[in-house]
């Protein structure tokens, strides 16, 4: 038992997903091709509301893809702040201050994301 | 008089700065920091509280911006549970 206790202090497992290994073969070449893997209108629709619906402050029944974050779901500047940094990490995509003041609105998040040549 | 939009860029900055953090606690605290420390201040009307505010909030992101260095130099061995996807 001292002998465990002992070992498994001393132990020490470093957490590295296996699947990278498999992925990293495959995801090399898909930096290569064109823009055949460009997201779908529907999937950019569905993955913004996702991330809007996921808002603690959002009555996900209320999230359609023509909803105003101010207007209609009661959000203040600074939820609007956070809701463009949620989009720009599930899309790995920067996006510059100019351009996000302007989004306020679904609609205009998803056209944002379904024009930008980096979001994936 | 510092307007709306420097107030929300200044914001976008601390959050895109904490994002760099290799650490998730970190990462995560100062994201909370940021956001809580801006609704903490989003009632104030009084011109040179809101300059006090602003200076202060300037200052804040050169220190994340500062200790993102550091934490970068001596990455995490391991990644927090939190971080893990479920499969």
């Amino acid at each position: 038992m001292a002998l465990r206790t002992a070992i498994l202090r001393h132990l020490r497992v470093p957490v590295t997903g296996s699947n990278q290994s498999q992925t990293g073969f495959l995801g090399s070449i898909r930096a290569f091709s064109s823009h055949d893997d460009h997201l779908s209108k529907q999937e950019v629709v569905d993955r913004v509301l996702d991330v809007v619906k996921c808002f603690p402050k959002v009555d996900p029944a209320k999230v359609t893809p023509e909803v105003h974050f101010q207007k209609d779901l009661g959000l203040d500047s600074l939820d609007t702040v956070e809701i463009v940094m949620a989009i720009e990490e599930e899309f790995k995509l920067e996006i510059p201050d100019k351009e996000a003041d302007k989004i306020d609105s679904c609609p205009l998040a998803i056209e944002y994301v379904f024009n930008h040549p980096m979001s994936s | 008089m510092v307007d709306k939009s420097q107030v929300l860029s200044l914001c976008r900055s601390l959050l895109r700065a904490g994002r760099k953090y290799p650490d998730y606690n970190i990462r995560e605290y100062t994201k909370r920091r940021t956001l809580d420390g801006f609704r903490m201040n989003k009632n104030l009307t009084d011109p040179s509280k809101v300059e006090e505010a602003y200076a202060e909030g300037k200052s804040q992101l050169e220190v994340v911006e500062r200790v993102v260095k550091v934490y970068l130099a001596y990455p995490p061995k391991t990644k927090n549970i939190m971080e893990l996807k479920l499969q």
